[in-house]
Protein backbone atom coordinates (compact mmCIF):
# COMPACT_ATOMS: atom_id res chain seq x y z
CA UNK A 1 0.00 0.00 0.00
CA UNK A 2 1.36 3.40 -0.95
CA UNK A 3 0.87 5.97 1.74
CA UNK A 4 3.01 8.86 0.66
CA UNK A 5 4.06 9.83 -2.82
CA UNK A 6 7.83 9.67 -2.36
CA UNK A 7 9.82 6.49 -2.95
CA UNK A 8 13.33 6.22 -1.63
CA UNK A 9 16.23 3.87 -1.15
CA UNK A 10 16.87 2.30 2.20
CA UNK A 11 20.23 2.61 3.85
CA UNK A 12 21.46 -0.78 4.93
CA UNK A 13 24.30 -1.75 7.25
CA UNK A 14 27.61 -1.43 5.55
CA UNK A 15 26.24 0.99 2.98
CA UNK A 16 25.46 4.65 2.98
CA UNK A 17 27.40 7.56 4.30
CA UNK A 18 30.53 7.44 6.36
CA UNK A 19 29.03 8.36 9.74
CA UNK A 20 26.45 5.65 9.35
CA UNK A 21 28.34 2.44 8.94
CA UNK A 22 31.89 3.28 7.94
CA UNK A 23 33.39 5.69 10.40
CA UNK A 24 36.65 7.11 9.06
CA UNK A 25 39.50 4.79 9.96
CA UNK A 26 42.24 6.37 11.97
CA UNK A 27 45.49 6.45 10.09
CA UNK A 28 48.24 4.35 11.68
CA UNK A 29 51.15 6.45 12.86
CA UNK A 30 53.88 6.63 10.24
CA UNK A 31 56.96 4.59 11.27
CA UNK A 32 59.20 7.62 10.86
CA UNK A 33 57.10 9.74 13.24
CA UNK A 34 56.95 6.88 15.79
CA UNK A 35 60.72 6.54 15.55
CA UNK A 36 61.14 10.30 15.95
CA UNK A 37 58.93 10.25 19.03
CA UNK A 38 60.99 7.37 20.52
CA UNK A 39 64.23 9.25 19.81
CA UNK A 40 62.84 12.36 21.55
CA UNK A 41 61.78 10.28 24.56
CA UNK A 42 65.18 8.62 24.89
CA UNK A 43 66.87 12.04 24.46
CA UNK A 44 64.79 13.31 27.41
CA UNK A 45 66.01 10.44 29.59
CA UNK A 46 69.63 11.01 28.48
CA UNK A 47 69.23 14.70 29.37
CA UNK A 48 68.03 13.80 32.90
CA UNK A 49 71.01 11.44 33.34
CA UNK A 50 73.43 14.15 32.13
CA UNK A 51 72.00 16.73 34.57
CA UNK A 52 72.16 14.11 37.34
CA UNK A 53 75.77 13.28 36.44
CA UNK A 54 76.66 16.99 36.48
CA UNK A 55 74.94 17.43 39.86
CA UNK A 56 76.88 14.42 41.23
CA UNK A 57 80.14 16.07 40.12
CA UNK A 58 79.23 19.50 41.49
CA UNK A 59 77.52 18.45 44.77
CA UNK A 60 78.96 15.99 47.26
CA UNK A 61 78.96 12.52 45.67
CA UNK A 62 77.67 10.88 48.85
CA UNK A 63 74.54 13.08 48.74
CA UNK A 64 73.94 12.94 44.98
CA UNK A 65 75.41 9.59 43.90
CA UNK A 66 76.61 8.79 40.38
CA UNK A 67 73.79 7.61 38.07
CA UNK A 68 75.68 4.44 37.16
CA UNK A 69 76.15 3.46 40.83
CA UNK A 70 72.44 4.09 41.47
CA UNK A 71 71.46 2.11 38.40
CA UNK A 72 73.64 -0.79 39.51
CA UNK A 73 71.95 -0.79 42.92
CA UNK A 74 68.54 -0.38 41.26
CA UNK A 75 69.07 -3.59 39.27
CA UNK A 76 70.44 -5.33 42.38
CA UNK A 77 67.39 -4.08 44.34
CA UNK A 78 65.03 -5.44 41.70
CA UNK A 79 66.64 -8.82 42.15
CA UNK A 80 66.68 -8.68 45.96
CA UNK A 81 63.93 -10.54 47.83
CA UNK A 82 63.87 -7.96 50.62
CA UNK A 83 63.23 -5.03 48.24
CA UNK A 84 60.70 -7.00 46.19
CA UNK A 85 58.70 -7.75 49.36
CA UNK A 86 58.88 -4.06 50.38
CA UNK A 87 57.78 -3.01 46.89
CA UNK A 88 54.83 -5.41 47.04
CA UNK A 89 53.83 -4.04 50.45
CA UNK A 90 53.85 -0.45 49.18
CA UNK A 91 52.10 -1.51 45.96
CA UNK A 92 49.32 -3.31 47.85
CA UNK A 93 48.79 -0.25 50.05
CA UNK A 94 48.47 1.94 46.94
CA UNK A 95 45.95 -0.51 45.48
CA UNK A 96 43.94 -0.46 48.70
CA UNK A 97 44.00 3.35 48.77
CA UNK A 98 42.79 3.55 45.16
CA UNK A 99 40.02 1.05 45.87
CA UNK A 100 38.89 3.03 48.93
CA UNK A 101 39.07 6.31 47.01
CA UNK A 102 36.82 4.92 44.29
CA UNK A 103 34.47 2.85 46.48
CA UNK A 104 33.89 5.60 49.06
CA UNK A 105 34.47 8.74 46.99
CA UNK A 106 32.21 7.96 44.04
CA UNK A 107 29.04 6.92 45.91
CA UNK A 108 29.56 9.85 48.28
CA UNK A 109 30.13 12.26 45.38
CA UNK A 110 27.07 10.82 43.65
CA UNK A 111 24.83 11.52 46.66
CA UNK A 112 26.31 15.00 47.15
CA UNK A 113 25.87 15.76 43.45
CA UNK A 114 22.23 14.68 43.58
CA UNK A 115 21.32 16.78 46.60
CA UNK A 116 22.42 20.37 46.73
CA UNK A 117 21.48 20.77 50.39
CA UNK A 118 23.57 17.75 51.48
CA UNK A 119 26.42 19.12 49.37
CA UNK A 120 26.20 22.51 51.08
CA UNK A 121 26.26 20.82 54.51
CA UNK A 122 29.25 18.60 53.66
CA UNK A 123 31.27 21.17 51.68
CA UNK A 124 33.00 22.76 54.71
CA UNK A 125 34.09 19.34 56.00
CA UNK A 126 35.48 18.41 52.58
CA UNK A 127 37.33 21.74 52.37
CA UNK A 128 38.85 21.23 55.83
CA UNK A 129 39.91 17.64 55.05
CA UNK A 130 41.47 18.86 51.82
CA UNK A 131 43.44 21.58 53.62
CA UNK A 132 44.74 19.50 56.57
CA UNK A 133 48.46 18.76 55.99
CA UNK A 134 49.65 15.14 55.94
CA UNK A 135 51.82 15.78 59.00
CA UNK A 136 48.76 16.57 61.16
CA UNK A 137 47.03 13.35 60.15
CA UNK A 138 50.29 11.58 60.90
CA UNK A 139 50.28 12.61 64.56
CA UNK A 140 46.68 11.52 64.86
CA UNK A 141 47.17 8.07 63.32
CA UNK A 142 50.34 7.28 65.27
CA UNK A 143 48.43 7.85 68.52
CA UNK A 144 45.41 5.94 67.23
CA UNK A 145 46.91 2.90 65.52
CA UNK A 146 50.61 3.12 66.29
CA UNK A 147 53.08 1.97 63.65
CA UNK A 148 51.72 -0.24 60.88
CA UNK A 149 49.92 -0.30 57.52
CA UNK A 150 46.71 1.39 58.71
CA UNK A 151 48.30 4.82 59.14
CA UNK A 152 49.67 5.19 55.57
CA UNK A 153 46.45 3.79 54.06
CA UNK A 154 44.25 6.12 56.12
CA UNK A 155 46.32 9.22 55.42
CA UNK A 156 46.59 8.57 51.68
CA UNK A 157 42.86 7.77 51.44
CA UNK A 158 41.78 10.84 53.40
CA UNK A 159 44.05 13.04 51.26
CA UNK A 160 42.61 11.67 48.02
CA UNK A 161 38.95 11.41 48.99
CA UNK A 162 38.14 15.13 48.53
CA UNK A 163 39.45 15.00 44.94
CA UNK A 164 37.38 11.93 44.20
CA UNK A 165 34.23 13.34 45.85
CA UNK A 166 34.44 16.78 44.23
CA UNK A 167 35.25 15.36 40.77
CA UNK A 168 32.24 13.04 41.03
CA UNK A 169 30.03 15.95 42.12
CA UNK A 170 31.02 17.92 39.02
CA UNK A 171 30.38 14.80 36.91
CA UNK A 172 26.84 14.51 38.29
CA UNK A 173 26.24 18.22 37.75
CA UNK A 174 27.40 17.99 34.14
CA UNK A 175 24.91 15.22 33.45
CA UNK A 176 22.50 15.81 30.57
CA UNK A 177 19.17 16.64 32.26
CA UNK A 178 17.32 15.59 29.13
CA UNK A 179 18.42 11.98 29.58
CA UNK A 180 17.07 11.97 33.13
CA UNK A 181 13.83 13.48 31.90
CA UNK A 182 13.55 10.75 29.28
CA UNK A 183 14.07 8.11 31.99
CA UNK A 184 11.40 9.75 34.16
CA UNK A 185 8.96 9.84 31.27
CA UNK A 186 9.42 6.12 30.56
CA UNK A 187 9.25 5.36 34.31
CA UNK A 188 12.60 3.58 34.33
CA UNK A 189 13.62 2.04 37.68
CA UNK A 190 15.94 4.20 39.80
CA UNK A 191 18.59 1.44 39.92
CA UNK A 192 18.68 1.29 36.11
CA UNK A 193 18.96 5.08 35.87
CA UNK A 194 21.97 5.03 38.22
CA UNK A 195 23.57 2.11 36.34
CA UNK A 196 22.90 3.23 32.78
CA UNK A 197 22.88 7.02 32.98
CA UNK A 198 24.76 8.18 36.07
CA UNK A 199 27.59 5.64 35.97
CA UNK A 200 27.92 6.00 32.22
CA UNK A 201 28.17 9.77 32.45
CA UNK A 202 30.65 9.45 35.30
CA UNK A 203 33.05 7.12 33.47
CA UNK A 204 35.30 9.90 32.10
CA UNK A 205 35.35 11.47 35.57
CA UNK A 206 36.27 8.14 37.21
CA UNK A 207 39.13 7.85 34.70
CA UNK A 208 40.26 11.37 35.65
CA UNK A 209 40.09 10.51 39.39
CA UNK A 210 42.28 7.44 38.87
CA UNK A 211 44.65 9.39 36.66
CA UNK A 212 45.23 12.02 39.36
CA UNK A 213 45.12 9.61 42.31
CA UNK A 214 47.72 7.02 41.26
CA UNK A 215 50.74 9.37 41.35
CA UNK A 216 49.46 11.10 44.44
CA UNK A 217 48.83 7.80 46.27
CA UNK A 218 52.40 6.60 45.64
CA UNK A 219 53.89 9.83 46.97
CA UNK A 220 51.73 9.95 50.13
CA UNK A 221 52.20 6.24 50.92
CA UNK A 222 56.00 6.55 50.62
CA UNK A 223 56.10 9.63 52.88
CA UNK A 224 53.83 8.06 55.50
CA UNK A 225 55.74 4.75 55.46
CA UNK A 226 58.86 6.80 56.00
CA UNK A 227 57.35 8.83 58.85
CA UNK A 228 55.04 6.43 60.66
CA UNK A 229 56.52 3.10 59.75
CA UNK A 230 54.91 0.02 58.34
CA UNK A 231 56.78 -2.23 55.95
CA UNK A 232 57.39 -0.90 52.47
CA UNK A 233 59.67 1.11 50.21
CA UNK A 234 59.25 4.21 52.42
CA UNK A 235 60.69 2.30 55.37
CA UNK A 236 63.53 1.02 53.12
CA UNK A 237 64.36 4.65 52.25
CA UNK A 238 64.35 5.48 55.98
CA UNK A 239 66.73 2.60 56.74
CA UNK A 240 69.06 3.65 53.90
CA UNK A 241 69.06 7.23 55.21
CA UNK A 242 69.87 6.00 58.74
CA UNK A 243 72.80 4.06 57.28
CA UNK A 244 73.79 7.21 55.34
CA UNK A 245 73.57 5.17 52.14
CA UNK A 246 72.33 7.81 49.66
CA UNK A 247 72.95 5.62 46.65
CA UNK A 248 70.45 3.14 48.12
CA UNK A 249 67.98 6.00 48.82
CA UNK A 250 68.12 6.97 45.15
CA UNK A 251 67.95 3.38 43.92
CA UNK A 252 64.82 2.68 46.00
CA UNK A 253 63.33 5.99 44.81
CA UNK A 254 63.99 4.87 41.25
CA UNK A 255 62.18 1.58 41.94
CA UNK A 256 59.21 3.46 43.43
CA UNK A 257 59.08 5.88 40.49
CA UNK A 258 59.27 3.01 37.96
CA UNK A 259 56.48 1.12 39.73
CA UNK A 260 54.33 4.27 39.94
CA UNK A 261 54.77 5.01 36.23
CA UNK A 262 54.12 1.36 35.29
CA UNK A 263 50.93 1.33 37.36
CA UNK A 264 49.78 4.59 35.83
CA UNK A 265 50.44 3.31 32.28
CA UNK A 266 48.67 -0.03 32.86
CA UNK A 267 45.66 1.71 34.43
CA UNK A 268 45.49 4.12 31.50
CA UNK A 269 45.50 1.27 28.98
CA UNK A 270 42.80 -0.60 30.94
CA UNK A 271 40.70 2.54 31.29
CA UNK A 272 41.06 3.37 27.61
CA UNK A 273 39.73 -0.08 26.73
CA UNK A 274 36.95 0.14 29.29
CA UNK A 275 35.86 3.64 28.36
CA UNK A 276 36.08 3.37 24.57
CA UNK A 277 32.34 3.91 24.39
CA UNK A 278 32.46 6.97 26.55
CA UNK A 279 35.22 8.61 24.55
CA UNK A 280 33.10 8.24 21.42
CA UNK A 281 30.52 10.60 22.88
CA UNK B 1 -15.48 7.20 20.23
CA UNK B 2 -14.09 6.70 23.77
CA UNK B 3 -11.97 9.63 24.90
CA UNK B 4 -8.50 8.54 25.99
CA UNK B 5 -7.23 12.05 26.75
CA UNK B 6 -9.40 14.85 28.05
CA UNK B 7 -7.97 18.33 28.56
CA UNK B 8 -10.15 20.79 30.47
CA UNK B 9 -9.48 24.52 30.91
CA UNK B 10 -5.73 23.95 30.87
CA UNK B 11 -3.54 27.00 31.52
CA UNK B 12 0.15 27.27 32.18
CA UNK B 13 2.29 30.23 33.17
CA UNK B 14 5.97 30.49 34.00
CA UNK B 15 6.02 33.34 36.52
CA UNK B 16 4.37 36.28 34.79
CA UNK B 17 4.72 34.66 31.36
CA UNK B 18 1.42 33.12 30.31
CA UNK B 19 2.04 30.29 27.85
CA UNK B 20 -1.18 28.28 27.56
CA UNK B 21 -4.63 29.76 28.11
CA UNK B 22 -7.77 27.73 28.59
CA UNK B 23 -7.06 24.74 26.39
CA UNK B 24 -9.92 22.26 25.94
CA UNK B 25 -9.35 19.10 23.94
CA UNK B 26 -10.51 15.54 23.64
CA UNK B 27 -8.65 12.72 21.93
CA UNK B 28 -10.38 9.47 21.03
CA UNK B 29 -8.78 6.01 21.18
CA UNK B 30 -6.78 5.41 18.02
CA UNK B 31 -7.27 9.01 16.90
CA UNK B 32 -4.46 11.17 15.49
CA UNK B 33 -4.49 14.79 16.54
CA UNK B 34 -1.96 17.33 15.34
CA UNK B 35 -1.49 20.62 17.14
CA UNK B 36 -0.43 23.21 14.64
CA UNK B 37 0.92 26.55 15.73
CA UNK B 38 3.79 28.99 15.39
CA UNK B 39 7.16 28.33 17.04
CA UNK B 40 7.32 29.30 20.70
CA UNK B 41 3.55 29.22 21.26
CA UNK B 42 3.76 26.56 24.00
CA UNK B 43 3.09 23.37 22.04
CA UNK B 44 5.99 21.53 23.71
CA UNK B 45 4.85 22.81 27.12
CA UNK B 46 1.47 21.23 26.45
CA UNK B 47 3.12 17.89 25.61
CA UNK B 48 5.24 18.08 28.75
CA UNK B 49 2.10 18.60 30.84
CA UNK B 50 0.38 15.75 29.00
CA UNK B 51 3.23 13.37 29.74
CA UNK B 52 3.55 14.41 33.39
CA UNK B 53 6.88 16.23 33.11
CA UNK B 54 5.27 19.59 33.91
CA UNK B 55 2.35 20.60 36.13
CA UNK B 56 -0.42 22.84 34.82
CA UNK B 57 -1.06 26.18 36.53
CA UNK B 58 -4.79 25.46 36.34
CA UNK B 59 -7.07 23.00 34.61
CA UNK B 60 -6.81 19.24 34.25
CA UNK B 61 -5.46 16.57 31.94
CA UNK B 62 -7.08 13.15 32.24
CA UNK B 63 -5.58 10.07 30.65
CA UNK B 64 -6.17 6.88 32.63
CA UNK B 65 -2.57 5.78 33.32
CA UNK B 66 -1.78 5.10 29.70
CA UNK B 67 1.58 3.93 28.43
CA UNK B 68 3.04 6.97 26.72
CA UNK B 69 5.71 6.75 24.03
CA UNK B 70 7.45 10.06 23.42
CA UNK B 71 9.40 10.89 20.28
CA UNK B 72 11.54 13.85 21.24
CA UNK B 73 12.66 16.59 18.90
CA UNK B 74 16.27 15.63 19.59
CA UNK B 75 16.78 11.89 19.96
CA UNK B 76 17.77 11.78 23.68
CA UNK B 77 19.49 8.42 23.26
CA UNK B 78 22.01 7.35 25.89
CA UNK B 79 25.26 7.98 23.97
CA UNK B 80 27.25 5.16 25.63
CA UNK B 81 24.57 2.52 25.11
CA UNK B 82 23.93 0.68 21.86
CA UNK B 83 20.67 0.90 19.95
CA UNK B 84 19.46 -2.33 21.54
CA UNK B 85 20.52 -1.25 25.03
CA UNK B 86 18.72 2.07 24.58
CA UNK B 87 15.52 0.18 23.82
CA UNK B 88 16.03 -2.29 26.67
CA UNK B 89 16.51 0.67 29.00
CA UNK B 90 12.82 1.57 28.68
CA UNK B 91 11.53 -1.99 28.29
CA UNK B 92 13.90 -4.77 29.41
CA UNK B 93 11.47 -7.47 28.21
CA UNK B 94 10.66 -5.77 24.91
CA UNK B 95 10.83 -7.69 21.64
CA UNK B 96 13.61 -5.62 20.19
CA UNK B 97 13.98 -7.47 16.88
CA UNK B 98 10.30 -7.11 16.10
CA UNK B 99 10.58 -3.35 16.56
CA UNK B 100 13.89 -2.84 14.78
CA UNK B 101 13.11 -4.87 11.70
CA UNK B 102 10.20 -2.85 10.24
CA UNK B 103 12.08 0.35 11.07
CA UNK B 104 15.03 -0.85 8.97
CA UNK B 105 17.34 -0.92 11.99
CA UNK B 106 18.04 -4.65 12.19
CA UNK B 107 21.73 -4.53 11.35
CA UNK B 108 22.32 -1.57 13.63
CA UNK B 109 21.24 -3.00 17.00
CA UNK B 110 24.83 -3.07 18.33
CA UNK B 111 25.69 0.42 17.05
CA UNK B 112 26.27 3.35 19.37
CA UNK B 113 24.10 6.40 18.57
CA UNK B 114 27.18 8.42 17.58
CA UNK B 115 27.72 6.07 14.63
CA UNK B 116 24.24 6.63 13.24
CA UNK B 117 23.01 9.39 10.97
CA UNK B 118 20.45 11.94 12.23
CA UNK B 119 17.61 10.15 10.46
CA UNK B 120 18.54 6.79 11.94
CA UNK B 121 18.87 8.25 15.42
CA UNK B 122 15.36 9.62 15.05
CA UNK B 123 14.20 6.14 13.99
CA UNK B 124 15.73 4.69 17.14
CA UNK B 125 13.97 7.46 19.08
CA UNK B 126 10.72 6.22 17.51
CA UNK B 127 11.63 2.56 18.13
CA UNK B 128 12.16 3.37 21.82
CA UNK B 129 8.69 4.90 21.97
CA UNK B 130 7.15 1.89 20.23
CA UNK B 131 8.93 -0.81 22.24
CA UNK B 132 6.77 -0.05 25.28
CA UNK B 133 3.63 -0.74 23.18
CA UNK B 134 2.19 2.71 23.80
CA UNK B 135 -1.46 3.61 24.14
CA UNK B 136 -0.52 7.14 23.21
CA UNK B 137 2.36 8.21 20.97
CA UNK B 138 3.53 11.78 21.41
CA UNK B 139 5.56 13.42 18.67
CA UNK B 140 7.25 16.65 19.66
CA UNK B 141 8.33 18.28 16.39
CA UNK B 142 9.97 14.93 15.76
CA UNK B 143 10.88 15.66 12.15
CA UNK B 144 12.15 19.25 12.38
CA UNK B 145 15.84 18.52 11.93
CA UNK B 146 15.39 15.97 9.14
CA UNK B 147 15.46 16.42 5.39
CA UNK B 148 12.23 15.88 3.48
CA UNK B 149 13.16 12.38 2.27
CA UNK B 150 13.96 11.00 5.72
CA UNK B 151 11.03 12.89 7.21
CA UNK B 152 8.57 11.20 4.85
CA UNK B 153 10.18 7.81 5.43
CA UNK B 154 9.76 8.06 9.18
CA UNK B 155 6.22 9.40 8.85
CA UNK B 156 5.43 6.41 6.70
CA UNK B 157 6.90 4.11 9.38
CA UNK B 158 4.70 5.73 12.02
CA UNK B 159 1.70 5.37 9.74
CA UNK B 160 2.37 1.64 9.26
CA UNK B 161 2.68 1.08 13.02
CA UNK B 162 -0.47 3.05 13.65
CA UNK B 163 -2.38 0.94 11.13
CA UNK B 164 -1.18 -2.20 12.97
CA UNK B 165 -1.67 -1.10 16.55
CA UNK B 166 -4.15 1.80 16.41
CA UNK B 167 -2.65 3.74 19.30
CA UNK B 168 -3.62 7.38 19.70
CA UNK B 169 -1.23 10.02 18.44
CA UNK B 170 -0.72 13.60 19.51
CA UNK B 171 1.84 15.46 17.45
CA UNK B 172 2.90 19.08 17.49
CA UNK B 173 4.33 20.86 14.50
CA UNK B 174 4.47 24.17 12.70
CA UNK B 175 4.66 22.45 9.32
CA UNK B 176 1.35 22.29 7.42
CA UNK B 177 2.33 19.33 5.22
CA UNK B 178 3.43 17.31 8.22
CA UNK B 179 0.12 18.07 9.94
CA UNK B 180 -1.92 17.04 6.92
CA UNK B 181 0.02 13.82 6.43
CA UNK B 182 -0.35 12.74 10.04
CA UNK B 183 -3.70 13.96 11.33
CA UNK B 184 -7.30 12.88 11.59
CA UNK B 185 -7.95 16.26 13.23
CA UNK B 186 -5.86 19.41 13.45
CA UNK B 187 -6.03 21.86 16.35
CA UNK B 188 -4.84 25.29 15.27
CA UNK B 189 -3.39 27.36 18.08
CA UNK B 190 -2.60 31.06 18.28
CA UNK B 191 0.63 32.75 19.26
CA UNK B 192 1.60 33.06 22.97
CA UNK B 193 -0.34 33.03 25.25
CA UNK B 194 -1.77 30.34 23.04
CA UNK B 195 -5.41 29.40 22.75
CA UNK B 196 -7.02 26.75 20.60
CA UNK B 197 -8.41 28.76 17.71
CA UNK B 198 -10.04 26.00 15.75
CA UNK B 199 -10.18 22.22 15.46
CA UNK B 200 -10.76 20.87 11.97
CA UNK B 201 -11.23 17.39 10.51
CA UNK B 202 -8.84 16.16 7.84
CA UNK B 203 -10.95 14.16 5.37
CA UNK B 204 -8.06 12.93 3.26
CA UNK B 205 -8.41 9.18 3.83
CA UNK B 206 -5.67 6.70 4.68
CA UNK B 207 -3.54 7.08 1.57
CA UNK B 208 -2.27 10.64 1.22
CA UNK B 209 -0.30 12.22 -1.58
CA UNK B 210 1.33 15.60 -1.17
CA UNK B 211 0.74 16.32 -4.86
CA UNK B 212 -2.98 15.43 -4.85
CA UNK B 213 -5.47 18.25 -5.49
CA UNK B 214 -7.34 17.47 -2.23
CA UNK B 215 -4.14 17.74 -0.27
CA UNK B 216 -3.20 21.07 -1.89
CA UNK B 217 -6.71 22.45 -1.36
CA UNK B 218 -6.65 21.42 2.30
CA UNK B 219 -3.23 23.01 2.71
CA UNK B 220 -4.50 26.35 1.32
CA UNK B 221 -7.54 26.18 3.58
CA UNK B 222 -5.33 25.54 6.59
CA UNK B 223 -3.06 28.40 5.64
CA UNK B 224 -6.01 30.77 5.48
CA UNK B 225 -7.19 29.66 8.90
CA UNK B 226 -3.84 30.25 10.60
Amino acid sequence: MRIFSFSRDRVMPGQGNRTLANPPETKPARPSSALLSAIRFVSGIVLIILIWQAAAWIINKSIVPMPLDTLRLFVKGLLSYEILIAAWQTFSKVLLVLALTILIGIPLGLSLGLSNSIYEICRPAIMVIQAVPVISWLTLVIFTWGIGWKGPVFIASISLLPVSILTTVSGVRNLDEKLLEMARLYRVRRADVVKDIYLGALMPFIAAILDVSIGQAWKVILVTEYLCGGKGLGEEILMARMNIDFTRVWAITLIAVSLGIAMERITKILLRRLSQRWTLV
Amino acid sequence: MDACVTVKNLSKSFGSLAVLEQWNLELGKGERLVILGPSGCGKTTFLRILSGLERPTSGTVEHNHMRIGFVFQESRLIPWRTVEENLRFVNPEGEIKEILSPLKLTGFSHYLPSRLSGGMRQRVNLARALVIHPDLLILDEAFTSLDIKIKLEIMKDIHCWWLKQRFSIIAVTHDLKEALLLADRIAIVTDRPSKIKNIIDVPLGIERKISSSDFIRMESKLLEMM
